[in-house]
């Protein structure tokens, strides 16, 4: 029994961020990177699912296509309870779109033959949902999105989840395994991984696969491979909000001010 | 006087052969019995795991009898029970040191030698000795129960804050027994040895050789008197001694017997505890070695030896008890049933023949004897405990060794586990950018050197809350003015700056520490500078005490003996003396963490202010709850704070005026408590930076006129 967890090492901006000469994204400097929050929740799950049974026994995969610095979470992967962490990548992989990457996940899958697959609802940086849709896609297997919460017993032919619909109405549906579902925020308490149980995941090693060990040609991965890519990234100048400064009276002096310069002295 | 050989007590007079006989085997067993207990004890600590030890042994002896002989801890904060203890400790050594003189004449030196000491003028001073150590010892032991029977001083009712009525071990009645038959035995074995003394004075009152020399044992004499005035004769008082004689022996060998097994062991524990003391024990906490395998304490059997042993010296007096910030306040905690909660469990799994099943030795929970973890999380390593105890009990590093394991675990509260996460991330706990940190120097009409980039004099390591809390850094800015006037040529490492890792790491969580230590030791090392300054006594405590462990060794000081310099210096000059009525606040990890009591005292004096000690000050200060990470923890909606408990302590002052602090954590949380409580317009909370600003006439500084004086 199997579990394949797609983790992602996301960016999040720093203050005062720029963007990198060639307009397509932020300089690297001002990245703050760690694991994406969804990913903590679909580890979780999958560790849950270990935990739960002694009898059967149960291993976590965490999968990420990235460069050498997303060891980083699959250490933090490794630290919370994954057994194995495998990342692929070579140069030719940069520029990828979600589809991309999702060819090098369903490849790893086809070799791990995992009997589920998680992966986040959405990246926190990118935000695109499709990475996890797409694996189910390339390897034809079912799926559903946004699980926020699932009922499996490893060994089973097929799990229940519960996905959350717009008004408060709940989704209940049972897919038949193997699946790729996608994991939502609050379907778990991911634990805490302490620095030194990270620091310890040190040691376990992370096995590096490139696109070719798994079949992927050059072709498939990078922007050739990719049917939508980054134009440029910007950001749009819009009128900020500005603070009031002064004492009470100063500030609703300037307020009303304000209201009158827009209402046209209406007010 | 006379020195005549049979001015002297004869031993064993009028016995049998046989009872005397007798008597050696029954104190040869109650010898055994001490000596089994003695070896249980130490079988116990030697269960648990290594202890390092600084300094010499010589040393740590010497200083533990000054402090036994003085009894400076025992009479600390409660000199009444000081001055008590001190007639029965001393009374209690000089009785032991008198048997023991006559064993040494009677089974050592005579049968070994033939010869003899205890007669004649030694032998009547050596009875005036006794007879007035009995007085003291009685006396003592009189206070005591005049104490607990009378006084009833509230911590020592033993109630548990840490459990419920019903809970298992929630019932400390049996601790009360204990310590009333501790007094009336030890009370009985001094009167019936008093009783003794006159009995075989009514007994020999023929004899000129004894009669002749009564007053020798002053109080043994009044009694005889008083014997023979009721009527006794030479024959009863014979018969009385004989009895009295086996009552007081057998009850004395009794006592002796018990000693390892009953709160009598804090005589042999509390001298082993007070000699391991380590002077930095809350100060500087133990590092994790790298081999090690489990972070923190998940058994018992994983504390040290030591620390075992000075859970076995606790005797319960509960001035950690009424220190606790956390307790005052209500909080499941109480470091004295800690200590007390450890000490049963490993009486019950580590004093057994055969060490129990791991399983058995867990200490987490809420089981009889383990430590629950709404407990641990409740304390905010004030060190008031420890500042406190007696007996040199450490409860700081044994609260955060166990909390070691909470966090291996993620046991704690989820706001906490994100502020990790955060600093683990940013580097500091408010959760801003790295490069943000330095963001409150663009106020200011000059620059801030770099101090990675150039060479400065002073380095001022800023700290979190004063980089970035908005009121804090009004504080900042305003030092950051102070130094510039005073030509101070100072700078700060801007990003180059992670959280200092002090609180961190008495959450507990000792690889997030060592990873903001090594971060900033590493900025540290790359810079060129003198000393460091600080604006941050927690900064202060861990880059002072801690760094020096992982490779970081700076001379450091709290900004107030700086600004202290600057004034009396002449660098800064007073423009207008406050004339402010005022108290002070002192932040634990610059007062009782690092004894800073003197400078900002001092520098109120300079800025004209008068002081009103609070009844809670230097190392009494109460903190502000603030500490030992429960900054980042929520507090039990509705409960009392100790904030503000510490803001009704203040309130009670007629005419305070500005209640002041040198901590930006003490800063934003006492004016939160200002409110809270409901003392806003009567008085202010102030940095002591502010009120340098105002006295030297600086525009910017938030005034504190137009307080209703």
């Amino acid at each position: 029994m199997k579990v394949l967890v797609a983790v992602k090492q996301v960016a999040a901006l720093d203050e005062d961020f720029a963007i990198r000469a060639d307009g397509k994204d932020v300089e690297a400097d001002f990245l703050v990177r760690d694991l994406n929050e969804w990913d903590e929740y679909s580890l979780e799950e999958a560790v849950k699912i270990r935990e739960a049974t002694a009898a059967a026994p149960v291993e976590v995969v965490a999968v990420c296509a990235g460069p050498e610095d997303a060891d980083e979470a699959l250490r933090k992967c490794l630290a919370k309870g994954a057994d194995r962490a495998v990342r692929v990548w070579d140069e030719a992989v940069g520029g990828s779109d979600a589809i991309a990457i999702a060819r090098l996940i369903a490849a790893v899958a086809r070799r791990e033959k995992p009997d589920l697959i998680f992966a986040g609802a959405q990246s926190a940086d990118h935000a695109f949902a499709a990475t996890g849709i797409a694996v189910a896609a390339l390897l034809e297997w079912p799926h559903a999105a946004v699980i926020t919460h699932l009922a499996f017993t490893p060994g089973a032919a097929s799990a229940v989840v519960r996905r959350e619909l717009e008004g408060g109405v709940l989704h209940e549906m049972q897919i038949d395994c193997p699946a790729v579902l996608t994991i939502q925020l609050g379907i778990n308490t991911p634990r805490y991984a302490s620095l030194r149980s990270i620091k310890q995941a040190a040691a376990k090693p992370i096995e590096v696969l490139t696109p070719a060990e798994l079949g992927v040609g050059p072709d498939a991965v990078g922007e050739d491979g990719s049917l939508s890519r980054v134009r440029r990234m910007y950001v749009p100048s819009v009128k900020r909000a500005q603070m009031i400064e002064g004492n009470v009276a100063e500030q609703a002096a300037r307020l009303a001010e304000l209201i009158r310069e827009r209402t046209g002295g209406a007010a | 006087m006379s020195d005549a050989q049979a001015v002297t007590r004869v031993l064993f007079e009028d016995f049998a052969p046989a009872a005397i006989t007798a008597f050696y085997l029954i104190a040869a067993a109650a010898i055994a019995v001490f000596g089994f207990g003695v070896y249980v004890g130490v079988r116990k600590y030697r269960r648990g795991t290594a202890a390092a030890l600084e300094g010499g042994l010589l040393a740590r002896f010497g200083t533990m009898i000054g402090t036994v002989l003085s009894h400076r801890t025992v009479a600390y904060r409660d000199r009444a029970a000081g001055a008590a203890h001190r007639l029965i400790f001393y009374g209690f050594v000089l009785l032991f040191i008198g048997t023991s003189t006559i064993t040494l004449d009677y089974d050592i030196l005579g049968p070994l030698f033939g010869a003899h000491f205890w007669y004649g003028t030694f032998y009547l001073w050596f009875s005036l000795v006794l007879d007035v150590a009995g007085v003291a010892l009685a006396a003592g032991l009189l206070y005591m129960m005049y104490r607990r029977g009378w006084l009833r001083p509230p911590k020592l009712d033993y109630a548990r804050p840490d459990r419920q009525p019903g809970d298992a071990d929630y019932d400390r009645s049996g601790y009360r027994r204990e310590d009333w038959a501790f007094l009336w035995t030890l009370l009985l074995i001094v009167a019936t040895g008093y009783l003794l003394e006159a009995a075989r004075l009514v007994w020999l009152a023929a004899r000129p050789d004894v009669w002749d020399y009564r007053w020798w044992s002053p109080a043994g004499a009044l009694i005889a008197l008083g014997l023979r005035a009721a009527g006794m004769s030479a024959v009863a008082g014979g018969a009385l001694r004989m009895g009295l004689w086996w009552f007081h022996g057998l009850l004395a060998l009794v006592f002796i017997a018990l000693i390892p097994f009953t709160k009598v062991k804090h005589i042999l524990t509390a001298l082993g505890s007070l000699m391991l003391r380590d002077p930095l024990a809350a100060q500087r906490l133990p590092k994790v070695p790298a081999e090690q395998p489990r972070a923190g304490v998940q058994y018992i059997s994983d504390f040290s030896w030591k620390q075992l042993l000075a859970l076995d010296a606790c005797t319960k007096c509960g001035r950690c008890h009424e220190a606790c910030p956390a307790r005052a306040v209500g909080a499941p905690l109480s470091p004295r049933d800690v200590i007390l909660s450890l000490r049963e469990f490993a009486n019950r799994t580590l004093e057994s023949a055969q060490l129990p099943a791991q399983a058995e030795l867990e200490v987490h929970g809420k089981g009889p004897g383990q430590i629950a973890m709404e407990t641990l999380w409740s304390c905010r390593t004030c060190m008031a405990c420890v500042e406190v105890c007696p007996v040199a009990i450490e409860h700081v590093p044994v609260i955060v060794q166990l909390r070691r394991k909470l966090v291996e675990d993620g046991a704690m509260d989820p706001q906490l586990q994100g502020t990790l996460q955060t600093l683990h991330k940013n580097g500091n706990s408010f959760g801003e950018g790295r490069r943000k940190r330095a963001a409150w120097t663009k106020a200011l009409p000059f620059a801030v050197k770099d101090a990675r980039k150039e060479p400065v004099d002073v380095l001022w390591f800023v700290g979190d809350y004063a980089s970035f809390d908005p009121r804090n850094q009004k504080v900042s800015q305003g030092l950051a003015t102070l130094l510039h006037q005073a030509g101070v040529d100072f700078g700060i490492l801007y990003e180059g700056e992670s959280n200092a890792g002090n609180d961190v790491r008495r959450v507990g969580e000792e690889g997030l520490y060592e990873v903001l230590a090594a971060a900033n030791i590493k900025s540290l090392s790359a810079a060129r500078f003198t000393s460091i300054v600080t604006t941050d006594p927690h900064s202060y405590n861990t880059i002072r005490n801690e760094y020096p462990d992982f490779g970081g060794s700076y001379p450091i000081e709290h900004y107030t003996t700086l600004l202290l310099r600057l004034l009396q210096q002449g660098r800064l000059k007073i423009a207008r003396p406050l004339g402010l009525r005022t108290t002070f606040h002192d932040p634990c990890h610059l007062g009782r963490f690092n004894q800073g009591y003197e400078a900002p005292r001092e520098i109120l004096r300079l800025l004209g202010c008068e002081l009103i000690e609070m009844r809670r000050c230097r190392a009494n200060s109460f903190c502000c709850g603030a500490g030992g990470g429960r900054i980042w923890m929520p507090d039990p909606v509705g409960a009392d704070r100790p904030a503000h408990n510490r803001m009704r302590e203040a309130a009670e002052i007629p005419g305070l005026q500005v209640y002041v602090v040198s901590c930006p954590k003490d800063l934003t949380m006492f004016e939160d408590a200002l409110k809270a409580t409901g003392n806003e317009g009567r008085f202010v909370v102030r940095e002591l930076i502010e009120l340098v600003r105002e006295a030297l006439g600086h525009e910017a500084a938030a005034p504190v006129a137009g307080i209703a004086a």
